[in-house]
C-alpha cells in the first residue's frame, strides 16, 4: 500500500484497539474457529467491522511460530509450550530447519494463512498477517535467554561460552522459521505484517550495557528484523511494527530505521514525546493500557474516557500522524468481558 | 564479622567466577559461614534489590548478580546445613496454570533465595495441585506469578483453595496484577516487583 493509505487512516482520526481475540471469544464456537480459516478470517473481518477500522488484525498468536520450528525438528508437538534448548540447538539444527521449509506447516499456521485468504476477499478491508519477531521468539527457546545476552554485551563470543552461542543459534533459527510464516501470509494476501517484538526490551537488554557500547541490541534485534523487513519490500507489503515492552530512545529510534508504516508502542511510552523522535511518514499507534481494562478499581471507565481525551489531545497538539489504540492486543479475560468491552468502546467513543 | 568487602563487590556485580573464588577460600579459612551469609551475602543481594527498585539498575543486572550469589550458595549450602542453620521459612513459587511465563517468578525466587528463604521452585503452568502439594512438603507461603490477564482469575482458585487455612499465607504478582487485585481476591501480600515481593514476604511473616 502507499503510504499516504496509512497516513490518511491517520488523519481521520481512526481510533481502534486490536481487538480480535476479543470477538473471538464470543464466538459460541472460538475453538472450532481455531481450527477453520474461513470461521477465524471471519472473526477478523467482525472484528474490523465493530471497530470500523479498514485493518483487519490476525490474532496475535506469539507461540504458532515457535510450534513450527519445533515440527521442523521433529519435536513432539505436546511440548512446545514448555520445551526449551538446553544449552542451545544441536549443531545441525539450522541446517535441519532449512531442509525442512518446504515441508507442509503445522494446522494451526495453515488456518492463519486460511484466514487471511477469506479477509482478502473483502475489497474493503486490508488484510494483515501477523508474527512474532526474532529475538521475542529466540527468548522462549531458551530458559534463561537474559544471562546469555548480558555476557554477550559483556564481549564472550561463542567459542568462549555456550550461553552466548545458543543466543545466536537461536536467534538465527528464529529469523529462518518467521520469514517461513511471513512468506506463508503473504502469499495467502496479507498486505502487512504487523511484526511483534514485546520481548526487545530493558527486561531482557539492560540500558547500562548498552549505554556502555553493547551490540547485543544490534546484532540480536535490528539485524534479524532488517532481513524480515527485506522479505516485505520484496513482496511489496508494508511493516506494523509492535513492541508493547519498557524501552529505551534510542531503541525507538532505530525501530524507526525499519521504515513501518506504523509503530505500535505501549503504554509506557509517552507518544506525544515519541513523536519527535520518530519521523513523520511513520503513524504511532497506541497507547492506552488496556493491560488493565479487566479492572474496574484501578482503570473505571471515566477514567478510561479521561486518558484517552488527555492522549487525543496531546498527540493532536504535535501534529503527528497517530491513531489512538490499545497498547497491544485486548485480551478477553474469563468474567471481565463486559468490563473490557465497555471500556474499549467508551475510547472510541470518547 | 565484619562485611568482606570483595565478597559483597563481586555478588553485586555479578561476577561468578570471583564470588565461587573468594567464598571458597573464606570456607578453607574456617570463617563463619552463617555470618558471610547474614553480614555480605544477603546484604549485597539486598543492595541490588534496593538499586532495581530505584531503577539504578535492570533485570539482567539483577539477574547476574543473583547467578553470582547461587554460585557462593552452592559452596555453602551444605556447610550451612551442616551447622543446623535454618532458613527463614519455606516458600513455593510458580507461575499459575495456563501461562508459560517465567521471567518475573524466576527473579522473585533469586530474590527471595538471596534474601535467605528455602524457595520451591515449581515452575509454570502449575495447577492448584502443585501449591498444595508444596504445601504438604513443608511450604508455608505460596507465591503465584502470572503475567497475562487472561491466566490472571486462576490465582483467585488458588487464594479460595487455601481459604480459612492458618498454615498458608499467599503472595500475588506480575504484570497486570495490583494490590486492588491482591484484596479483591483475598491474598494476604502483593509484590509490585521482585524486591518488593521480598518486603511483602517479610511483612506476611511479621504479621503472622
Amino acid at each position: 500500500m502507499k503510504r499516504t493509505f496509512y497516513l490518511d487512516l491517520a488523519h481521520s482520526r481512526l481510533r481502534m484497539p486490536i481487538g480480535t481475540h476479543l470477538v473471538l471469544a464470543e464466538q459460541p464456537d472460538h475453538d472450532a474457529c481455531l481450527e477453520d480459516g474461513e470461521k477465524l478470517g471471519q472473526v477478523m473481518i467482525e472484528t474490523a467491522r465493530r471497530f470500523k477500522t479498514p485493518l483487519a488484525f490476525p490474532l496475535m498468536d506469539l507461540m504458532v511460530e515457535k510450534q513450527q520450528m519445533l515440527s521442523m525438528l521433529d519435536i513432539p508437538a505436546d511440548q512446545a509450550d514448555t520445551f526449551h534448548f538446553s544449552p542451545g540447538p544441536d549443531p545441525d539444527a539450522l541446517d535441519r530447519v532449512r531442509a525442512a521449509i518446504s515441508r507442509p506447516v503445522i494446522p494451526r499456521l495453515a488456518v492463519y494463512a486460511d484466514a487471511i485468504r477469506h479477509v482478502a476477499k473483502e475489497p474493503d478491508i486490508l488484510p494483515l498477517g501477523m508474527a512474532i519477531g526474532p529475538f521475542s521468539l529466540m527468548t522462549k527457546l531458551l530458559a534463561d535467554p537474559i544471562t546469555g545476552l548480558y555476557l554477550a554485551g559483556t564481549g564472550l563470543t561463542r567459542d568462549e561460552d555456550e550461553e552466548v552461542a545458543a543466543i545466536e543459534d537461536c536467534v538465527a533459527l528464529a529469523t529462518e522459521v518467521i520469514e517461513r510464516s511471513l512468506k506463508l501470509q503473504l502469499e495467502a494476501g496479507a498486505k502487512a505484517i504487523c511484526l511483534c517484538e514485546p520481548a526487545a526490551n530493558l527486561v531482557y537488554l539492560s540500558p547500562h550495557q548498552l549505554a556502555q557500547g553493547a551490540d547485543t541490541f544490534e546484532r540480536f534485534v535490528m539485524q534479524p528484523n532488517q532481513r524480515l523487513r527485506q522479505v516485505l519490500a520484496d513482496h511489496d507489503a508494508d511493516l506494523i511494527f509492535h513492541d508493547c515492552g519498557e524501552l529505551t530512545d534510542d531503541m525507538v529510534r532505530a525501530f524507526c530505521t525499519l521504515n513501518p508504516s506504523i509503530l505500535s508502542l505501549g503504554s509506557s511510552r509517552q507518544l506525544w514525546q515519541d513523536a519527535a523522535i520518530v519521523p513523520n511518514d511513520i503513524v504511532l499507534f497506541g497507547n492506552l493500557p488496556t493491560k488493565k481494562f479487566y479492572s474496574d478499581a484501578e482503570l473505571p471507565v471515566p477514567v478510561v474516557e479521561q486518558m484517552t481525551r488527555d492522549l487525543a489531545t496531546r498527540m493532536a497538539e504535535t501534529e503527528h500522524p497517530f491513531i489512538l489504540g490499545s497498547e497491544c492486543d485486548v485480551l478477553s479475560v474469563p468474567g471481565r468481558e463486559q468490563a473490557i468491552m465497555e471500556k474499549v468502546m467508551a475510547f472510541l467513543a470518547a | 564479622m565484619p562485611r568482606i568487602d570483595e565478597i559483597y563487590e563481586a555478588v553485586s556485580k555479578g561476577n561468578r567466577k570471583v564470588v565461587a573464588e573468594k567464598v571458597q577460600a573464606f570456607v578453607d579459612a574456617d570463617g563463619d559461614v552463617v555470618d558471610l551469609l547474614n553480614e555480605t551475602m544477603i546484604p549485597a543481594m539486598r543492595d541490588i534489590g534496593d538499586k532495581f527498585s530505584r531503577n539504578e539498575v535492570y533485570v539482567p543486572e539483577m539477574l547476574i548478580a543473583a547467578r553470582a550469589m547461587q554460585a557462593g550458595l552452592n559452596i555453602i549450602e551444605p556447610l550451612l546445613a551442616a551447622k543446623g542453620h535454618k532458613a527463614r521459612a519455606r516458600v513455593a513459587i510458580g507461575t499459575v496454570k495456563g501461562d508459560l511465563h517465567d521471567i518475573g517468578k524466576n527473579l522473585v525466587a533469586m530474590m527471595l533465595k538471596g534474601a535467605g528463604y528455602e524457595v520451591d521452585d515449581l515452575g509454570v503452568d502449575c495447577p492448584v495441585e502443585k501449591y498444595e502439594e508444596a504445601v504438604q512438603n513443608g511450604a508455608s507461603v505460596i507465591c503465584l506469578s502470572a503475567l497475562l490477564t487472561t491466566t490472571m482469575p486462576y490465582m483467585k482458585q488458588v487464594v479460595d483453595h487455601f481459604k480459612g487455612r492458618d498454615d498458608v499465607k499467599i503472595l500475588i504478582g506480575g504484570a497486570p496484577v495490583t494490590k486492588e487485585y491482591a484484596n479483591e481476591i483475598g491474598a494476604q501480600g502483593y509484590g509490585s516487583d521482585a524486591n518488593d515481593a521480598v518486603r511483602a514476604l517479610e511483612q506476611i511473616l511479621s504479621a503472622a
